[in-house]
Order: structure tokens, then sequence, then C-alpha cells
């Protein structure tokens, strides 16, 4: 039984880590603590509900199509509002980022209603039987892509141009300005990355749970978590956070029941930040 | 503000309650009906709008209400309190103070409800609670408040009872809960009726509301290998948990979920997943009531719900029109709106309805109704408890 708690927990713990690279890279390079990231997670579970009510496609396949739609949605915001205050006081960007989720939020309330929305698949992969565990495919699949996304993100900071531009305005903005990085255009491209990733989790989410705009504050409360987890600044602990995350929400709630495995989680994340501020894998620049 | 205005404006606020108010003569039937009109219960708030709406649209249409021989019109004054209880609190206070409302129809659900309710019972205003059934909100003591759904115990005992006799070799059970009033408080209840009909309970699990995943209640339930699994929540708590648990191989012979089930969004989400599951309902269209109020009986409430609002209604929209009945045959009987007279009528009521009989007992909640069991079979619910209204019989899982 206890392999089949650790199997959940993994599970959980791999879209948690998609939730949060994004809301890291934001967080990390642009300093902009970004609470509109839940939703645009749940923007982009409601693109790919459209997609498979209305031209049915399987929410894998519209992932692409969701990510560039919410990554330009994403890019717009940057280019016209947020990078007049990139560098302001922490609060500036608190409040500017809390305005548009609500006017965000709120249209999608409008335009969706607070109706719970489901994607429904005609046929669901089932479940597979693995050294006498239950793993349910449609999640490992999700769970799959969201790492698969993740792991991404890391190899594009690691190794293109975009993501050492990025990296070197993390470290120090000015001596990379003084290099040649366009500072603004690259604000705008991590934010657009950052969305396009809050969207493409949005699309994997709606595989596994229903869609609503209230989720959003759980999406954003678990990104805070794993990013404080795993350490600012980095994919890696944006992985090992979420996994962390997804492992002991999965065992507290085993041994402690459900109701009590939020607050066992909370407790580990102040110890863990009694101990060690900077997260399981924090460290200076980003990847 | 001067020092002499400022204990002008304080004495006025305190007398408030004290100022005798000219109900009686009113030709309107004012009635405040704060309401979730969005946020997490909007879906809820919305129908229980609905359930208003058309019993005062019926009302007016006929004229009004009959009170000592003049026609009262019933107007409704609502209010959003976008899920956020300690707004509908205020919004019940503002309703009273500022609108001059008679009567208040409860906000959603046993939290807000029994928040409220301190507000109506301290301004002496009656509060009529559509969607309230935890007995935690009427075992207060107060005496303005009246609730049209049966306590959960009248849910959970006859259920255990059918449940005992319908399943063979029935044992074990598992619960598990939304930690929150009513749901838990369901759970609760559904754990002494299991013990008191001989059902071992093997385990009760409790989930904190918003939880987005529940494999780990649920591979614990799974270890006890229940013969009935109890899910105690709301739609989306239900729909995920029935999922997951498709997702785990985790099933049972009986699997009851409360209150999702008697939603269409339920069957809509889960579509084959929902086959099979049981529920119980305080109010079905197939039943045979007929009484008194706009809409005769059960069938042709159903009917004139379905041609305007194009779905069927369920308990939740039945109870927000029958307690609009209640109010109703309340001030007809006491000839007035003043609302210590309509709440001591309301006291005092016991009358037939398309909802079923409608009495309070001492607590305020009812005391007449019978609930019926139900299953979803090929997409629909299908009645299968008590006998003298069954459409079917229980189709056991596996």
């Amino acid at each position: 039984m206890l392999g089949q708690v650790l199997l959940n927990g993994l599970l959980l713990g791999g879209l948690y880590a998609c939730i949060a690279a994004g809301f890291s890279l934001v967080w990390g390079v642009l300093n902009v603590i970004n609470l509109l990231h839940g939703t645009l997670v749940v923007l982009g579970g409601y693109l790919a509900w459209m997609a498979f009510h209305f031209l049915g496609l399987h929410p894998i396949v519209a992932l692409p199509g969701v990510a560039l739609l919410v990554g330009m949605f994403g890019a717009c915001l940057q280019a016209g509002l947020l990078n007049r205050v990139v560098g302001s006081p922490v609060l500036v960007t608190l409040v500017i980022t809390f305005g548009l989720d609500l006017l965000t939020r709120n249209a999608l309330l409008l335009g969706f209603g607070a109706d719970y929305r489901t994607i429904r698949l005609a046929s669901t992969w089932g479940t597979a039987q693995l050294a006498g565990l239950n793993l349910p495919l449609d999640r490992a699949l999700a769970a799959s892509v969201a790492l698969t996304m993740t792991a991404a993100l890391y190899l594009l900071l690691r190794r293109s141009w975009l993501g050492r531009a990025i990296i070197a305005i993390r470290m120090d903005r000015d001596a990379a300005a003084l290099m040649g990085v366009r500072v603004q255009r690259t604000f705008i491209a991590a934010f657009a990355l950052s969305a396009a990733l809050a969207g493409a989790a949005g699309a994997v989410l709606g595989l596994v749970f229903p869609i609503s705009p209230l989720q959003s504050d759980s999406y954003l409360g678990i990104a805070f978590t794993v990013c404080v987890l795993g350490g600012l600044g980095s994919v890696v602990g944006a992985i090992a956070g979420g996994v962390a995350l997804g492992l002991v929400d999965s065992l507290a709630g085993f041994a402690f029941g459900s109701e009590n495995a939020t607050i066992i989680s909370c407790a580990l994340l102040i110890l863990l930040l009694a101990l060690r501020p900077e997260g399981l894998f924090g460290r200076r620049g980003y990847a | 503000m001067t020092a002499t205005s400022r204990r002008a404006f304080v004495l006025t606020a305190l007398a408030l309650p004290l100022v005798p108010r000219a109900f009686a003569q009113a030709s309107v039937l004012k009635i405040g009906a704060p309401l979730p009109l969005t946020g997490a219960l909007a879906p809820e708030g919305h129908k229980q709008r609905r359930g208003y709406e058309i019993w005062a649209d019926a009302v007016n249409k006929a004229g009004g209400i009959n009170v000592a021989g003049t026609r009262v019109k019933v107007e409704l004054v609502y209010a959003d309190y976008e899920s956020n209880t300690p707004r509908a609190v205020q919004a019940t206070e503002r309703m009273i103070t500022q609108d001059r409302v008679a009567a208040i129809f409860g906000p959603y659900g046993s939290g807000a409800v029994k928040a409220s309710s301190s507000v109506t019972e301290r301004y002496k205003i009656p509060m009529l609670a559509a969607t309230a059934s935890s007995t935690e909100v009427y075992s207060q003591g107060y005496k303005f408040i009246f609730g049209t759904l049966a306590p959960n115990s009248a849910v959970t005992e006859p259920l255990a009872e059918y449940m005992r006799s319908a399943v063979p070799n029935l044992k074990r059970m598992a619960i598990l809960s939304r930690n929150d009033l009513f749901p838990l408080a369901l759970g609760q209840t559904m754990e002494l009726a299991a013990k008191k009909a001989g059902i071992e309970v093997a385990t009760l699990q409790r989930f904190p509301i918003g939880t987005m995943d529940h494999a780990s209640a649920l591979t614990e339930m799974a270890a006890s290998k229940p013969d009935w699994v109890f899910v105690t929540g709301y739609t989306n708590d239900l729909v995920l948990v029935r999922r997951q648990m498709h997702e785990l191989k985790f099933l049972a012979r009986v699997i009851t979920m409360l209150t999702g089930p008697s939603y269409k969004e339920f069957t809509d989400a889960l579509g084959p997943l929902a086959e099979r599951i049981t529920s119980v309902s305080w109010w079905e269209p197939v039943l045979p009531y007929r009484g008194v109020g706009p809409f005769p009986t059960s069938e042709e409430y159903a009917r004139a719900y379905s041609v305007r609002y194009n779905v069927v209604p369920d308990y939740g929209e039945a109870s927000s029109t029958a307690i609009g009945v209640a109010l109703q045959v309340a001030a007809e009987k006491a000839g007035s709106i003043d609302p210590v007279a309509l709440r001591n009528s309301l006291a005092d009521l016991d009358i037939s309805t398309f909802y079923g009989q409608v009495k309070f007992g001492p607590s305020g909640q009812i005391q007449s109704q019978k609930c019926p069991v139900f299953q979803i079979q090929n997409q629909k619910r299908v009645i299968i408890s008590p006998r003298d209204v069954r459409q079917g019989d229980l189709q056991i899982i596996t």
C-alpha cells in the first residue's frame, strides 16, 4: 500500500512541478511575483476544454496551440504593462499582477460561469498494473508531459541563446545589457515562456482535474510552495519541489489523514525555510 | 462628525431594532434573499434564485397573496454575497436595516445559514432556509429560523436500513467526507446510522476544502475492502473522487455519494462512471405530493419549472420554491405580513404542498419529510426506496 501511496505522490508531483516552473522563472528573472499565474493555468485549461469541446482535439494535441495562445497573452501583458514596472518595489508588481488576476478571473467567470467543466474523453487509457501497483495511464501521461515540458524549459535555458540571455539578466541586468542583451525584449520572452508553460500545464491538468476559474488560487498556492521548497531560480528546484510536495501531500495524507496533509506540508515548509532558506536547489542564476 | 451628532447616530443605530415597523399596512411583502451568485457556490446560488423566482412570479401573476382581504405582491430583494459567508451575514443585516424586508430567504448551505441566523434572530425577522439540513443550524435555541430540508439523520438512517436489507452480506463501509459543516456532519451521522444498523465503519476519512487529490484517502479506504463506500461533498469533489476511484481501480458493491448525484452536472461530468452510484434526495419530481400553493402537484411543479428553465428541478430548487409557499400560506393564515406574526404563523404551519407535508418542529427544522433513495441507471435517477414510490431495484456494482 505504501508503494501505491508513493506512486500517487510522484504522479501528483510531476503536475505540481509543471505548475511551478513558469512561476519560478518569472520570479527568478524578472523579480515579479506573478499573482496571475494560477489564472493563466486555468485559462490554458479552458482553451484545452474549448479545443476538445468544439474541435474534438485531445488536450495533449491541443497543447502546443494552447501554450502559444497563452504565451502570446503573456507577451502582450509584459510588453504593454509589466515592462514599465520591472525594477519597481515588489509591492507595485504585486498590486499590478493582483489586479490583472482579478480582471482575467472575472472575465473567465463571465465567459464560462463558475460551473466546473470537465474534459471527458470517449475512451480513457485505463489503468496498468505495475508490480502490484495501479498506474492510472491518463494521469501518468499528464505527469510525463508535464515533466517533459519542464525538462524542455531546462534545456532551453541551458542551450539556447535566449536561455543564456535570461540567465545573464538574472545574474546581472546591467552587465547583460552592456553585453548586448536587449533586456526589455528578453523580459517579454521570459514572461511569454512562463505564461505558455502555465497554459500548457492547464491543458495537461484538464485531463485530470475539473476546470473552474476558482481553481486558480489552489494553483497559485502550489506554485508558491513548490518554488520556496525547491528553491527560487532553478528548474531542477521546481521539479524537486514539485515531487517533494506531491510525496509529502500523499504520505502525510496517508499517515495522518487528508485533512492534516496541508498542515504537515506547511510545517515542513517552515522547517525547511528555517534550516535552508534558499530551498532544496536554490541558487543564483536560472536553470 | 461632531460629538452630538455622533451620539445621535449611535443612539439611532442602537434603537433601530426597536423601531416599530409599518409592515402590517404594506401592500408589498419584501423578502431579502442573499445568494452566492458568484464564486465557488455560484451554480447553487443561481438554482436557488430560480426556485424563488418561479414562486414569486406565480404569486404575483395571480394577483398577490391574500392577506386579510388585501392582495399583497411579493418583492424579492437579492444580494450577491460572492460565496463568502461573512458577506452573507452583512447582506442579511443590510437587507433588514436598509431595505426593511419582512422576511429573509436564507443563503446557501448550513454554514452560511447558521452564521446569518444570529442576525435575523436579533432583529426578530423570520428566516426560511431552503438548503440547510444540518441540525447544528437549528439547535441554537433560535425562534425565527425555519428550514425545509430534513435533518441529516432523516437521510442516513433510512439509507442504512435500506442498504442493510437490500444488499446481502453488507458488513463493512468506508466513509469519506469533505471537512465542511454540512458534508462532515452528514458523514458523522452516517457513521452513527451505520453502527445502529449493524454495519462496521472501517474508516472515516476527511478531506479539506479545495483538495485536488484524493489518492491517499482512497488508497487507505481501498485497503479496508469495504462493501459500501459513502462519500459526502459537493459536485466537484464527488466528480474528482469518482474519477480517482476509477483510476485506482477501487470499487465497492455499493457507492453512495451526497449531494452531487442529484444534479445533472454530476452525470454530465462523469458519464458512464456515474452509473450505479446511489444517493439520497430530499425531493424528486416523481413523488406523488399535492397540496396548496401555486403548484398543485410535484409533477406540475416540475413541468412548470422545466418549461421555464429548460431543466428538470432538483431538491434544492424545489425546496427554494417550497419556502415561498410556506411563507405565502403563513401570511394568509396570519392575515398580516408583520415579521413576528409571520414567525408565529410559520411555527404553527401544517400544510400539504407539491414538496410534501410542511410542518416545522420546535427547532424550526421540517419534521415531516421522507427522503427517497435513488440510483443512477442509464444516466437517469431511478428511485429505489421507499417502496411506495419505487421505480426500480438497486443494482449492485461488483
